[in-house]
């Protein structure tokens, strides 16, 4: 369905340089058009985006059918959770997101420096949030709630103002461990992501008529995003 | 800067966004526009951790959770954009979702029907006899638990 003129410029290429023939240098050859290749690249995203639901969805689906059979446990486990760091950690990523959107928005107008400064902003967030994650982890390390097996919790030696833990909370904390480890994963893996769109940006290979790679990246950072705000209700705001 | 001569291209490529030259053309949001939306995500952040303090017994969930998707929708819907995109992101996103939900839903349905857990020693029962229930992963037990310890709530005067 290409326009006959784009065709036209594709077969005038010179043999051996695919993808080389016509005006647009960052078009991949077995692509019409731009748009084509952009709506490939976000229908493969959000195919991506589906099947990442669907790996957190097996943690989500244990979480709760757990907290289902042990409601009381949940709730006495979760106290441990300092909600003051995780809502710190909501704001921190829910702005990033914004600023990512905000990248996104200045690459589609053509605006380089202002998609750098949003890059760099998001990324700066994406620090942040680790930093705190960081103080939080330390913190369940020293008072012994580990997951599973490391479980100390329960032992009077780590009583909290002279409360312990029932030794079952050993599945709340594997849970927390899991979803928000594999959530910091990803916050890694969305880092690593920026950083490469960045250097695209800073290189020139970003402008007004493609900007998939600073869309594409920004939406795998929204995911990030719409995990946690699932996560922090569901571990830190226990009835 | 990309070359801009496209003048020249006829308009035989039906896309839906009605653009016929075959470039990307965005639909660009304005800042205000999306700070707006941030506004809301945080008023909404505020309110949730602010529920959490009240004691709505099982209602309190319920109240996060739909809290939650309303968040989930803002940013889906405006900083992913979905509105104004092809429809088939969405369906792809509301699919996953629902398969989401049938994993949870026959899943809980399943292992809640059958066994209830021991708070005491998180062994599986049976729901009617209290008798151990058969099958199932050996009941994991954290070392050095002192035993009887571990059971009622906040119960802290041992030793």
């Amino acid at each position: 369905m290409s326009s006959a003129t784009t065709t036209d410029a594709s077969h005038a290429a010179p043999a051996g340089e695919h993808g080389h023939g016509h005006q647009y240098p960052f078009l991949a050859h077995h692509f019409d058009t731009p748009v084509h290749q952009f709506d490939s690249a976000k229908l493969g995203m959000w195919i991506f985006i589906a099947t990442e639901i669907l790996m957190f969805g097996g943690l989500f689906v244990a979480y709760g059918i757990f907290r289902g059979q042990e409601p009381e446990m949940f709730r006495m486990a979760h106290e441990r959770l300092d909600r003051i760091m995780g809502a710190v950690n909501t704001v921190v990523l829910l702005f990033s997101s914004l600023t990512a959107a905000l990248a996104v928005r200045q690459s589609q107008v053509g605006d380089r420096k202002g998609t750098t400064r949003w890059l760099v902003i998001t990324l700066i967030c994406a620090v942040i949030f680790l930093v705190v994650k960081f103080f939080e982890y330390q913190h369940k390390f020293h008072d012994g709630l580990l997951p599973g097996h490391y479980f100390q919790a329960h032992l009077q030696q780590f009583a909290h103002h002279g409360h312990v833990l029932p030794q079952r909370a050993h599945m709340f904390f594997a849970l927390y461990f899991m979803m928000t480890g594999l959530h910091g994963v990803h916050v890694l893996i969305g880092m690593g992501v920026l950083s490469w769109v960045l250097k695209q940006n800073l290189d020139g290979k970003i402008s007004k008529q493609f900007f998939t790679p600073v869309e594409i990246g920004a939406l795998y950072w929204h995911l990030v995003d719409l995990v946690w705000i699932y996560l922090f209700p569901l571990l830190y705001l226990v009835g | 800067m990309m070359s801009t001569a496209t003048s020249e291209h006829t308009s035989d490529h039906a896309h839906a966004d009605d653009h016929d030259n075959g470039e990307v053309h965005a639909h660009v949001s304005s800042p205000l526009f999306m700070i707006a939306i941030f506004a809301a995500l945080i008023v909404l952040t505020v309110i949730t951790v602010a529920v959490s303090y009240v004691d709505l017994g099982a209602a309190n969930t319920l109240v996060a959770m739909i809290i939650a998707t309303t968040k989930a929708a803002l940013v889906a819907t405006f900083f992913m954009h979905l509105k104004g995109d092809k429809a088939i992101h969405t369906i792809i996103l509301l699919g996953a979702l629902l398969f989401l939900g049938i994993f949870l839903g026959l899943s809980n349905d399943d292992l809640s029907t059958r066994t209830r857990v021991d708070i005491d020693n998180g062994a599986r029962v049976l729901e009617r006899t209290g008798a151990a229930a058969p099958g199932g992963l050996p009941v994991f037990t954290p070392p050095a638990a002192p035993a009887g310890a571990a059971p009622a709530a906040g119960a802290a005067g041992h030793h």
